[in-house]
């Protein structure tokens, strides 16, 4: 590692986060428990789910076209794979809890349960199996001769290098090699500067800020000159009237609960204060090295990958996201205070909440910057794929040599070959999982040796 | 003769592919969601292929809402029979979700079978 930790804003919760070690204090554990009882109740009215992918079907599910078991199948085929391939072996490498691993078991749970109170139940229960469960998981790894959770700490720099180039990714493949080539110099020009004249920040800050403020300005700039141009074409007002009313009855359900939404926007931005939490990717490995405001910086900017989609699929389903536009986290990150950050939290909420149904006439006016969004998401998968694969692998090296190559890249490769049975992204880390365990069974057998200089 | 419709994360990846094919009486143009509706129902296209990282929800983005949920289907991220999608196109689906990782044997699977269902 190039940079100190620490440098950044400072919270009371602080010294709780060690390198790699989940100690949450009561506080925080009671947080967790809470927020989770929160979020399966806002899962089970159909008002909030954390998955994108699980929010268009809750329409059906609040007119009553399809039934809760049904609705339950959906939600846990599209989160189950992020839980167990993303969220928990994040969680272990980086001991920051993420949303994966709290937010999408309760989707699950709370749309599975046929009574109110036992949603808030379940998801209680969930949170406390993380917060404890974590805890003696990490104990009990971290006390095994083959220490695969301090080898997954390999994962953290090619994740935040590797995150630093997705606005570069996204402007090629949406305007072409010429400008995605300044782009890039652009980036790679701000990363080698930072890391001459502030070496203790983060590198990749600066840089991302850049590319992410490019690719909208592409974008924006797109649609102005097609704005003059075209002009909008005559026969698509039918379209545009249906999706107006859809929207606006999303919009109008989503007014109607404004103080729960309210609520769950302090509960979430309170947790990101407590710097035991990382909302997106990158930014767990941020948050364990106690850099807040980069983790702040870079959620700022993946927003833009996230926020038309959220946006859409909400007025679209009259369901919002457990974490809203994810604006939240960065104001959580850099808020001084729990308390301010509850308040903080409600109030963009609030705010998003009301801001909603422009949100979305504003989007449909702006075709490519929605284009743009996806772009982003899609760069995000493919840096994040590449990172995850080679800190895996790395990680595999780190604790067992060629032997754990062997084990992991080909745990990795089988799975391929299988035809994926592991969503891709989360296929790496779990190879490392298991290939763990299978190097402490031959330890165990006396039949390999660990490689006794893990990374630090 | 059909226009096929792709959308969502992986749209250059899946027109690609299907061009790829070489099939006849076939047109791929990329797209997005909201276009796509409008194209959809105004008959100027006939099918709309969605990607996304889960195959379900965002692969079909404002689709299932405005065009109804009887015109949509998600595969998630498995892998169709033949069989299953030719039943699919008989009942009147048009708007296909799946996984991003699963275009290679899905999207041309789709358009074999959007090909033969037309001909």
């Amino acid at each position: 590692m190039s940079w100190a930790p620490g440098t950044a804003a400072a919270g009371p919760a602080r010294s709780s986060v060690t390198a790699a070690g989940l100690a949450l204090s009561p506080a925080q554990a009671l947080t967790v428990v809470v927020l989770c009882a929160l979020t399966a109740l806002m899962a089970h009215l159909a008002l909030a789910v954390f998955n994108d992918g699980v929010r268009p079907f809750l329409l059906d599910f609040v007119q009553g076209r399809t039934t809760r078991a049904a609705t339950t199948a959906v939600a846990f085929g599209l989160s189950a794979g992020f839980v167990f391939g993303l969220g928990a072996p994040m969680a272990l490498s980086s001991g920051v809890l993420n949303p994966w691993l709290l937010f999408l078991p309760t989707d699950v749970l709370g749309i599975l349960a046929p009574r109110t109170w036992l949603a808030a139940l379940l998801g209680a229960g969930w949170g406390a199996v993380v917060v404890f469960g974590l805890n003696g998981a990490n104990a009990f790894a971290h006390g095994l001769p083959v220490d695969f959770l301090t080898a997954m700490q390999q994962l953290s720099t090619p994740i935040l290098f590797l995150f630093t180039l997705f606005p570069v990714l996204a402007v090629t493949r949406q305007f072409g090699r010429l400008r995605g080539a300044v782009t890039g110099l652009v980036e790679l020009a701000l990363v080698v500067l930072t890391m001459r004249l502030w070496p203790h920040m983060f590198a990749g800050a600066a840089a991302m800020a850049a590319g992410v403020l490019l690719l909208i300005g592409f974008a924006v700039a797109a649609d102005l000159r097609r704005g003059r141009t075209a002009g909008e074409e005559p026969d698509r007002s039918a379209t545009q009237e249906a999706t107006a009313s859809l929207f606006d009855a999303g919009a109008a359900r989503l007014r109607r609960r404004l103080p729960l939404f309210m609520l769950l926007g302090a509960g979430v931005c309170a947790l990101a204060q407590m710097k035991v939490f990382g909302g997106g990717e990158a930014t767990s490995f941020l948050i364990a090295k106690g850099q807040y405001a980069e983790a702040a910086q870079v959620d700022f900017y993946r927003m833009f990958g996230f926020l038309p989609l959220i946006a859409t699929t909400a007025l679209a389903s009259g369901a919002y996201g457990i974490a809203g536009l994810t604006l939240v986290y960065p104001v959580g990150y850099l808020a001084p205070n729990p308390y301010l950050a509850a308040a903080a939290g409600a109030l963009v909420f609030a705010a998003e909440v009301l801001a909603l149904s422009s949100l979305g006439r504003v989007l449909g006016r702006l075709p490519s910057l929605r284009d743009s969004s996806e772009h982003l998401r899609g760069a995000i998968g493919e840096a994040l794929g590449l990172a995850v694969l080679f800190g895996s692998l790395m990680a595999a090296n780190a604790m067992g040599g060629g032997l754990g190559l062997l084990v992991c890249g080909g745990l990795y490769l089988l799975n391929e070959a299988m035809g994926r049975p592991v969503v891709r992204t989360a296929a790496a880390p779990a190879a490392v999982l298991a290939g763990g365990v299978v190097l402490n069974v031959l330890y165990w057998l006396d039949l390999f040796t660990p490689v006794t200089a893990a990374a630090p | 003769m059909a226009k096929i419709l792709t959308g969502g994360i992986g749209r250059d990846e899946v027109a690609r592919t299907v061009s790829g094919l070489g099939i006849a009486g076939l047109h791929i143009a990329v797209a997005n969601d909201m276009d796509a509706a409008g194209q959809l129902r105004a008959g100027q296209a006939d099918y709309f292929l969605g990607t996304c990282h889960t195959g379900a929800g965002a692969s079909l983005g404002v689709l299932v809402g405005l065009l109804g949920r009887s015109a949509c289907h998600t595969f998630g991220r498995g892998e169709p029979t033949e069989a299953e999608i030719a039943e699919l196109l008989a009942g009147g689906t048009t708007v296909f979700g799946f996984c991003l990782d699963r275009i290679d044997t899905v999207a041309p699977r789709l358009a074999r079978a959007i090909a033969a269902a037309r001909p």
